[in-house]
């Protein structure tokens, strides 16, 4: 509360201080409301904010209103609205519900405040009042996972008979739908006689999926990969796999590099994943502003790199601090 | 002869209705897929079951004296995130961070107790509002970030959720051991009694000259003290928690001691039938991943056997399937 505080009081003296210059110099900061998803619900969230938070600082030409709806859809359109209110000159929005926050982006198009939708994406028909997304592109995540597997597989020589499971996501959630989409796409063109014998949901939740992962290994006497929506699933997965005795043969492949993963990575049990960091994600989102907000042409899907993350190449990484 | 055998026969039925539906469920299972019987398979399930089972017992305790516990996910997310924390810290370890963590554990549940059993504050606004605030308080303590335990192969902290005695899973154990204790509590003791007496008829059983301020701030008390066993188990397990992990629990706790057949308006239910109640669903959820069934049907199928196993409850109760009358 005081760091929100804090930064409205910063923002209102510039608005004052703005007014007195006068509108020759107002262009030289730009004010920034950002309205995130549900601060402290992780730890991905949370480091995004310290890092947006910290970015802002470092640029003397932006001033930002940091707000947080918690989850809440009905908070985040009322702090849209306040956005608005404050005549901020753009808007970043995390959405708590990719439908139900359209009609608050709507309103900002129509004041024209450009809004720059971060992490992820808004529905489709909220796509002509945005002025730009600025993310991760998780159908690549997906696609990259698939072929982080198949080369593993072909290492071991095993890319004809391999059998590999899926733990996906929340069901209904866009990033658990693409990263899956994009993975079951790109498998069997690199690895066609891979096969994929069951997908279940694990909801985002370690426990959960330990739990679907205990069931597929009393199911299939015979699993070789394991392919999980992020890396906290993944490593439940890998857990169960350690305790019924079955990790050695099976190769972990997984999406959002945790620490959690990284560590199972150095010591050999965890052999992928995709690392995307959350400090990229928010210094991407204040660029993407800033872009949008000098007329600079930025692209409509504006994704920041998140690159593959194996056992081979982990030392070039940083340690994830989620 | 036949006959009062017969009567026998029906009797049991109607006094346990639904452990009938449970065996008829868990053969069905079976016959459609054999290793859903295996011995592993069984164990894991229990096993998997044992956090929401543990969390049960302790509300069953709530229900039956004629309040409800809504608090009890937001708490196990504290208690796991808490003792994951204290595990950490080096002035703690694992062997002070276990009964500190149950104390600040059983102190919200006894502040819990306080407002429900002394003030007589609604059970259903003061538990709907620790749920938030519980959650809150969690997110504040850990600032958001995971909790994980960094060398997990230098602790014997792993025990409580991977251990194994003679082959059997340590939750399974403690599950168990504490549903016998509960169980003996409950009908054997006086304490037990009383709990039937308050949520029976709170009036009544005040003016028979039972505390019943102080049995409704024990029953909290024990709801707590087996919430923060199953966070122990939780953060054991997985050796690591999000701060939202027992979000959500919180109903199917409650779905598992009603379907148990413990009454809402209290004064009814055993701890036998709450375990019944939590293998219906741990085994339900189970039975359905190893059917390979896609997971938007196994939502609807869940409440489809659900029902059916409720319906054989009540039918076996008034002895026909269906009736015009209560």
């Amino acid at each position: 509360m005081t760091k929100l505080n804090t930064a409205m009081l910063a923002a209102t003296t510039a608005l004052a201080g703005m007014a007195f210059a006068g509108a020759a110099t107002a262009q030289d900061t730009w004010r920034i409301g950002i309205t995130q998803n549900n601060v402290g619900v992780d730890s991905y969230q949370t480091t995004y904010e310290s890092a947006f938070i910290a970015a802002a600082e470092a640029n003397p030409n932006v001033e930002v209103v940091v707000l947080d709806a918690g989850g809440d859809v009905a908070r985040q359109i009322a702090q849209v609205q306040d956005l608005i209110q404050q005549e901020v000159d753009a808007i970043i929005i995390w959405p708590t519900n990719g439908q139900a926050v359209i009609p608050a982006v709507r309103e900002a198009f129509q004041s024209d405040i450009p809004v720059i939708v971060t992490n992820s994406n808004i529905a489709e028909d909220g796509f002509p009042f945005v002025a730009s997304f600025s993310g991760p592109d998780n159908i690549t995540q997906g696609r990259r996972a698939a072929e982080i597997m198949c080369t593993r597989f072909e290492d071991l020589g095993i890319q004809d008979e391999a059998q590999i499971v899926q733990i996906t996501g929340q069901p209904g959630y866009t990033t658990a739908i693409e990263r899956a989409q994009g993975f079951e796409e790109r498998l069997p063109e690199v690895c066609p006689n891979v096969t994929l014998v069951e997908s279940q949901p694990g909801n985002w939740n370690r426990e959960d999926a330990q739990r679907v992962m205990e069931a597929f290994l009393v199911q299939y006497d015979n699993i070789d990969g394991v392919y999980s929506g992020d890396d906290n699933m993944g490593v439940g997965a890998l857990n169960a796999a350690l305790a019924a005795g079955r990790a050695e043969g099976i190769t972990f492949v997984g999406a959002t590099n945790f620490a959690v993963g990284y560590d199972a990575m150095g010591r050999g049990e965890y052999w992928g994943s995709i690392y995307q960091s959350p400090v990229d994600d928010a210094e991407a989102a204040l660029q993407t502003a800033l872009d949008v907000l000098n007329g600079e042409d930025v692209p409509f899907l504006n994704y920041f790199d998140t690159p593959k993350i194996t056992q081979e190449n982990m030392d070039q990484y940083d340690r994830p601090v989620f | 002869m036949t006959d009062s055998r017969a009567k026998a026969l029906g009797g049991l039925l109607a006094r346990q209705g639904i452990l009938v539906a449970f065996v008829l469920f868990m053969v069905g299972f079976a016959l459609w897929n054999p290793r859903f019987i295996g011995i592993d398979n069984v164990f894991g399930v229990i096993r998997s079951s044992a956090i929401l089972g543990v969390m049960a017992l302790g509300v069953t305790f709530v229900v039956i004296g004629g309040n409800l516990d809504l608090s009890v996910g937001s708490m196990m997310s504290f208690s796991a995130i808490v003792v994951l924390d204290l595990h950490e810290n080096p002035a703690f370890g694992p062997a002070l961070a276990i009964p500190a963590m149950f104390a600040m554990t059983m102190a919200l549940g006894a502040l819990i107790g306080f407002l429900v059993g002394y003030l007589k504050l609604n059970s259903l606004i003061v538990t709907l509002g620790m749920l938030s605030a519980i959650h809150g308080l969690t997110l504040a303590y850990s600032g958001g970030q995971n909790m994980d335990i960094a060398n997990q192969q230098a602790t014997w902290f792993g025990v409580f959720g991977r251990g194994t005695v003679a082959g059997v899973p340590i939750p399974v154990l403690m599950f168990g051991g504490l549903a016998l204790i509960l169980a003996v509590i409950l009908a054997k003791t006086p304490f037990g009694r009383k709990v039937y007496a308050v949520g029976g008829n709170g009036t009544a059983a005040t003016f028979s000259g039972i505390p019943r301020a102080r049995v409704v701030f024990m029953t909290y008390l024990i709801s707590s003290f087996c919430v923060a066993t199953a966070g122990l188990i939780q953060a054991s397990r997985t050796m690591g928690a999000q701060n939202t992990v027992g979000q959500g629990m919180e109903l199917e706790v409650l779905a598992a001691v009603i379907l148990g057949g413990a009454s809402l308006l209290g004064g009814s239910g055993t701890v036998f039938k709450t375990v019944i109640g939590v293998l219906i669903l741990g085994f339900i959820q189970n039975g359905l991943l190893l059917a390979g069934l896609q997971f938007y049907a196994q939502f609807v199928v869940t409440w489809v056997i659900i029902i059916l196993a409720v319906w054989l409850d009540i039918a076996a109760k008034r002895g026909r399937l269906w009736s015009p009358i209560a």
